[in-house]
């Protein structure tokens, strides 16, 4: 009988590590284990031992058990693993596919530059301010200090709208300094704010588009100097450029400042060393400012004697054209969705 | 404006090389825009002597020269037919580079090489057209630089002046720039009067408009000769871009660009004096020296003799009185027109002259006896005659000078400086300012401007010319003290940036167009509206402000389709212009969008399909309910532009209109020329309302578990999907949560006219889960109210 039960186990454990799948490993342990098992067979003959006997017998069988359910389940993993490998084996992907097109859109150039310029100037404490693009002449010229008939308004090729009912002269604005006027009226200094947006003069041509982009920003308070309007601009022009930079302010004209400048930079192309972009100067102009006129000041009714403040104004545009290094400026208003694309 | 070196140094001692001299005055605000060495292009061309002249030995045409330069004697083969031996001729030697961008390389010519080519006044640069190479003056001695030769050895540098430095339109007073910031002396102005020989010559003035001409100088000249100038009065004007014309009129624009001052001389024996300075009579009319017949009003100023009208007062001269070859006596004017009168006659006549450019800005009204005695000197000197004695005539006075104070202690405060008042006293003297201490008070000064700084008008304008002459780079830099302050809202800036963000984020490609489009393209888009139009437009193409966004759009769009960019998605956010009832314009800020061509780009994940309708709305749906926290109305309908039965108005819940979207309807596809199917829409970005405060409701996260309950409907097709959901909602708005439509089909089953619409709805409560029961008496009343409402049947 133990000979009988040594046989049935190595048999059995044999079967067992060489079943092919689940259904075997089942089929086995019904054939050894079960109810008509030849385990089963085989301790019957259990009653006709003495004690000693069965203790033995019943000891060997109740091993057998064991170890036949661990190798059972030993095998039972191992087929299932064997049978998720196929599985995974057959769920082969080419991972270099492209993915499922999922494109993203883009800002127009000028808008990346124009928001660049406001997240600078509102960090530093100067928050946008909007007005209306179709403007008067008071609000664009006189109150800017600029009478009719001074030589400076050929500085700004307007373009003229039909008067409006009360017979005021329309215009679309040269620029965003308008803005200016509208925030300082009626208000009482400290005031500071930047005016981004559109603007128009009628003019084209390689360098010029009769629609463009402006940044003016202007700040009123007691002992503004320009000394701070040095600081400011150069480390706006420093943060918006992505690196250290030599700023220059050099004398300028503006009617509506005094003293003015304007401001040039050393040039990104050749570093100071002469190039065509910079028409071998080895700078760039980038920004117009100076203190705010005391006529200016006296239009809107501030102090100019308590007051003094400073304005600047810059063009998008060149701004845009500078950092993104694209060539033709006329391109910015075709839409072409491969120039958007490509400077975006 | 451009000045020569040599010329400059008439005026200052100065040593400093041009590029110096430019860096310094372009850092106290005359910009340096340019460098021109009259030599560039001569530097390897030389006086060369012609010894001999001999046939080619291949050529009929050609003949070769030996030609003496200096210590050598170079072979050079020429196809001119003018020169002779004995001639001096100008030889660019082998590795010149002429102004003409020839380089002269050594080769053979028909067998003989030649090391050279003389050259003709066209290779030189020196002319437009010219005959045969050029010979120069025997006397000229060989080996000479050709520049030095000709003249054209000195230095062009060309200023850009602003316009409130009338004073720097002359050379003197870039010198009068220079002197003051290398502290070194302008060299005193020769101006000595001249004798006068012929003293019964009065110069017979009326001065009539005192003004419009606050100062006016006439003198008489009597046997002038008129004639060519000398080389150094033609190089000097070549130099600066003048055309000479006669020793005559080229000392009045010699004296223009040397002083500043225009002055006009007149043909005496034209004039039927006296020279009346007078306004001109309304209607009147003048032909200017540039040959145009120009109408008059009586606000210009114009010189007039008792015959007629003589010249444009300031801005041109008159064709009939000029001087010309057979000029023998002069009438010679030098004034002060005032500037304003100036500019608006100018702009009026929309007539630009070098003479109206200075006025316009102002002239120095002190200097015109000056200016006349050294006109007078270099006439008699150039073209010989008999000068009679001066008229000056003074009318109305002038502005400069003007009495100022100014405040070291302010200057240095606005300045950020720290200078002493000795320091900035010096500045303002080197200008030509009288500086003293102000009466009573040492804390100010009284500062006289000079006669030609008609900029100078207050402590600011000290202010600048201080802080230009310390130099604005030495001013120290620091940052503004900016208190804090409350943020300013901007909405409707903040709802674009907003807009664009959630847009790009779709795939949208963000386009700006011009604020102006063409009548034509607006009225397809807007044909009610009246468009504001530009006075004076650059084109017909860009003429009226635009009333929708829509327009320019649509030709951004489809420059891009013509160009095969076939799959699009363009946005635009910006200002249009409406004209009101009352004549007022209206800024709206709008957001327009168009998409076309594939949905995807191609890809093998997916078949290719086109954009539809249901992809913008999509679109919309997602960017509106973001913005606003709720879904949009879209009720059938829109402008007729678009496809009558794939368009919809957008309102939002309480019917507020917020636009419109669809499909472009098949006319405006031909009229824009459209192949392709187009998606479109324009929404009032004014009108969307704000999205309330982020608020959790408890429906939004009720714990207790909802039924998915799914519903197969049999309808008429045209039934509104739309309108089922809002009815079905109403059943039970508390227990209904959601309705979805998740198929819809026509088809084998369906009877003709029909769809078949699978909704897809949550049951569910926020106290409690729902029971069989409930769900079950739930769903009659959904199958009932579908029934009654809209004829459905549920399919089985």
């Amino acid at each position: 009988m133990l000979e009988e039960l040594s046989l049935l186990k190595t048999i059995a454990l044999s079967e067992l590590t060489t079943a092919a799948s689940p259904a075997d490993l089942e089929a086995i342990r019904v054939k050894t284990l079960g109810k008509k098992g030849s385990l089963t067979q085989i301790l019957r003959g259990l009653g006709q031992m003495n004690d000693a006997q069965r203790a033995t017998l019943g000891a060997m069988a109740n091993a057998f058990k064991e170890e036949f359910a661990q190798t059972l389940a030993n095998r039972m993993e191992h087929l299932k693993q064997a049978e998720l490998d196929t599985r995974l084996q057959r769920e082969w992907v080419d991972v270099t596919l492209p993915g499922r097109p999922r494109t993203t859109g883009t800002l127009h150039p000028v808008t990346r530059a124009q928001n660049e310029i406001i997240a600078i100037f509102t960090a530093m404490g100067f928050p946008p301010a909007s007005g209306p693009e179709v403007e008067s002449d008071w609000y664009n010229f006189a109150a800017l200090n600029i009478p009719p008939d001074h030589p400076a308004r050929e500085m700004h090729d307007t373009f003229y709208l039909p008067p409006d009912p009360e017979g005021h002269k329309r215009l679309l604005r040269t620029h965003t300094s308008p803005v200016q006027i509208r925030v300082m009226k009626g208000c009482q200094p400290p005031l500071r704010a930047i005016a981004p947006g559109k603007v128009f003069r009628c003019d084209s041509d390689i360098t010029h588009t009769p629609m463009f982009h402006q940044v003016e920003g202007f700040m009123v308070d007691e002992g503004v100097h320009f000394g701070q309007l040095k600081g400011l601009l150069e480390a706006f022009l420093v943060e918006f450029f992505e690196r250290p930079l030599p700023v220059r302010f050099r004398p300028s004209f503006f009617p509506f400042t005094e003293p003015s400048a304007e401001v040039d930079m050393g040039c990104l192309f050749c570093h100071g060393q002469g190039c065509r972009v910079c028409k071998r100067t080895g700078w760039l102009e980038v920004l117009g400012c100076g203190l705010i006129h005391p006529n200016v000041l006296a239009n809107v009714g501030i102090d100019r004697e308590r007051y003094t403040g400073f304005a600047f104004g810059m063009g998008v545009e060149r701004l845009a054209m500078l950092k993104y290094g694209f060539p033709d400026l006329r391109a910015l208003f075709d839409n072409d969705i491969r120039f958007l694309s490509r400077y975006a | 404006m451009k000045i020569t070196l040599d010329w400059l140094r008439d005026h200052i001692d100065t040593e400093l090389d041009p590029a110096t001299i430019g860096a310094k005055l372009t850092m106290a605000g005359l910009e340096l825009d340019a460098l021109i060495r009259l030599d560039q292009g001569l530097e390897k061309v030389q006086v060369g002597l012609l010894e001999t002249v001999q046939p080619h030995p291949n050529a009929d045409r050609l003949t070769v020269c030996r030609v003496k330069v200096g210590p050598e004697t170079l072979e050079i083969v020429c196809g001119a037919k003018n020169h002779r031996p004995g001639d001096k001729v100008a030889v660019a030697r082998v590795g010149a580079n002429l102004p003409n961008g020839l380089e002269i390389q050594l080769g053979k010519i028909r067998g003989v090489t030649s090391h050279g080519m003389l050259c003709s006044l066209k290779e030189l640069g020196l002319a437009a057209e010219s005959d045969g190479v050029l010979i120069l003056d025997p006397a000229t001695p060989d080996g000479l630089a050709i520049a030095d030769a000709l003249g054209k050895n000195d230095v062009v540098l060309e200023l850009g002046i602003t316009p409130n430095r009338g004073d720097c339109l002359g050379v003197r007073g870039v010198a009068r720039e220079l002197a003051a910031l290398t502290a070194r002396p302008l060299l005193p102005l020769e101006a000595t009067p001249v004798p006068v020989t012929v003293p019964e010559a009065i110069a017979p003035v009326r001065l009539e408009d005192p003004l419009g001409c606050p100062r006016y100088a006439g003198r008489i000249i009597r046997g002038v000769q008129v004639g060519p100038s000398p080389a150094w009065l033609k190089n000097r004007l070549e130099a600066v871009g003048l055309r000479t014309i006669n020793n005559v009129v080229d000392i009045t624009n010699y004296l223009l660009l040397d002083l500043n001052q225009p002055l006009h001389a007149f043909d005496l024996n034209r004039l039927a004096l006296p020279v009346v300075v007078r306004r001109a009579q309304a209607g009147e009319t003048l032909r200017t020296l540039d040959g145009i017949e120009r109408t008059l009003t009586d606000t210009m100023t114009v010189i007039a003799d008792q015959q007629r009208t003589l010249a444009l007062a300031g801005i041109m001269g008159g064709e009939e009185s000029g001087v010309t070859e057979i000029t023998t006596d002069l009438f010679l004017e030098a004034a002060y027109f005032e500037p304003i009168g100036i500019a608006r006659t100018g702009r009026r006549l929309e007539l630009v002259s070098e003479s109206r450019h200075r006025f316009e800005r102002g002239t120095d009204p002190e200097a015109l006896p000056q200016v006349m005695e050294r006109a007078t000197r270099l006439i008699l000197e150039l073209a010989g005659g008999q000068a009679g004695p001066i008229t000056v005539l003074d009318g109305h006075t002038w502005t400069p000078p003007q009495a100022l104070t100014y405040r070291p202690e302010r200057v240095n405060r606005m300045g950020g400086i720290d200078l002493t008042p000795a320091a900035m006293n010096t500045f303002l003297t080197a200008l030509g300012c009288r500086v003293e201490p102000d009466s009573g008070k040492d804390s100010r000064f009284a500062v006289t401007t000079p006669s030609w700084r008609h900029d100078l008008k207050l402590e600011e304008d000290l202010l600048e010319e201080i802080l230009r002459l310390h130099g604005y780079d030495r001013i120290p830099t620091t940052l503004p003290r900016v208190p804090a302050s409350p943020p300013t809202p901007d909405p409707v800036r903040r709802l674009a940036d907003r807009v664009r963000t959630l847009l790009v984020g779709q795939g949208y490609q963000e386009a700006i167009d011009y604020a102006f489009v063409s009548p034509a393209i607006q009225r397809c888009f807007n044909p009610e509206a009246t468009p504001l139009a530009l006075i004076n437009p650059l084109s017909e193409e860009q003429s009226v402000l635009r009333t929708d966004l829509i327009a320019g759009l649509m030709e951004s769009a489809q420059r891009n389709l013509n160009r095969g960019n076939l799959r699009l998605r363009l946005f635009e956010t910006g200002r249009v212009f409406l004209n009101q009832a009352d004549g007022t314009l209206a800024e709206r800020e709008r957001l327009a969008g168009v998409i076309t061509g594939p949905a995807d780009e191609l890809s093998p994940h997916a078949p290719a399909r086109g954009v539809d309708f249901f992809d913008l709305k999509g679109d919309l749906e997602s960017l509106l309910s973001t913005l606003t926290g709720a879904l949009p109305q879209f009720t059938p309908g829109g402008p007729s532009f678009l496809h009558p039965m794939r368009k919809a108005q957008l309102s939002t819940a309480d019917g507020t209109p917020l636009g419109w979207m669809g499909q472009l309807h098949p006319h405006a596809m031909a009229q824009l020329e459209l192949r392709k199917e187009v998606q479109l829409f324009e929404l009032d970005l004014e009108a969307l309302p704000a999205r309330p405060p982020a608020r959790v409701s408890e429906s939004a996260t009720s714990r207790f578990p909802g039924i998915q309950s799914d519903f197969t409907f049999l309808m008429p097709e045209r039934t509104p999907a739309g309108a089922v959901i809002q009815e079905i909602l109403a059943v039970d708005p508390t227990l209904i949560r959601r309705v979805q439509v998740t198929a819809i089909y026509t088809g084998t089953g369906v009877p003709e006219g029909h769809k078949s619409l699978t909704l897809s709805l949550l049951l569910q409560a926020d106290d409690r889960t729902l029971t069989d029961a409930e769900s079950k008496s739930l769903s009659e009343r959904v199958i009932a109210c579908a029934d009654t409402r809209f004829g459905a049947t549920m399919r089985q």
